[in-house]
């Protein structure tokens, strides 16, 4: 493995934090999204991490470190399963015959704190990136 | 483009035994082709760092960060080749003070 992959991974976690937090923010910005081209409620999005798998990147003559050390990526973004929150409200356009609305189980402090997680995890990486371009210098530096 | 390591730093023969500066008509192994194939992979890396950045503006769906990182290995790659350049024209410079 040399120091370029090493940048290559910590580009791809960038990757998926940034659409984790994409992903948040969908969730945050319908948090009160009665309609739905699906019809219902807006339902709430995860995504789901993954491993990447060394064959997706032509590893066949990649060394026994680079086989076990892998990098990430998001393999889907799941539908969360809890069901919408009924709210009575019979004036409302999306009420149902008993008078009651279905709005989306999203509560936002649960979405907030993700995206800064979500956040703190992309800076982590973006100074992973910083040590990795510090360590490459640190060897050019050698020649001088 | 690869990684540092594809660099044709192989073709440089320290030990001397093969006088490839007295042929410069041999121009596969010479000191020319040598920093010629060096400077054509840093090109490359310059031309992909190009192209990603083309890609964030037109919003062809690249990652800012992606783009970002292929800039810092061109960057890199070319930083490289520059101290190796100053070290061989170092050399070359030291040889040609020589007395004889």
């Amino acid at each position: 493995m040399d120091m370029f992959s090493l940048l290559d991974m910590s580009g791809r976690a960038l990757t998926a934090q940034r659409q984790r937090a994409e992903v948040v923010t969908a969730n945050m910005a319908n948090a009160e999204t009665t309609r739905t081209p699906e019809g219902g409620p807006y339902v709430r999005k995860h995504v789901v991490f993954q491993t990447d798998n060394p064959a997706m990147f032509g590893a066949a003559l990649h060394s026994a470190i680079e086989r076990n050390v892998r990098g990430v990526h998001v393999a889907a973004v799941v539908p969360d399963t809890t069901p919408a929150v009924k709210r009575f409200d019979p004036g409302h356009p999306d009420a149902d015959a008993q008078g009651y609305v279905s709005f989306p189980a999203i509560n936002p402090v649960e979405e907030m704190v993700d995206l800064m997680s979500a956040v703190r995890s992309y800076q982590l990486n973006a100074s992973a990136v910083q040590a990795t371009k510090t360590m490459i210098q640190q060897s050019l530096e050698i020649l001088k | 483009m690869n990684s540092i390591q594809g660099l044709p730093l192989s073709n440089v023969d320290l030990t001397g035994s093969r006088s490839s500066a007295a042929q410069p008509a041999d121009s596969k192994d010479g000191f020319g082709a040598m920093l010629r194939d060096a400077v054509s992979q840093i090109d490359q890396a310059q031309g992909t760092a190009q192209t990603k950045i083309n890609e964030v503006i037109q919003g062809n769906g690249s990652d800012l960060h992606t783009a970002m990182i292929a800039v810092e290995k061109a960057d890199l790659s070319f930083q490289m080749m520059l101290q190796v350049r100053n070290k061989i024209v170092a050399a070359y410079q030291e040889i040609s003070r020589m007395n004889f």
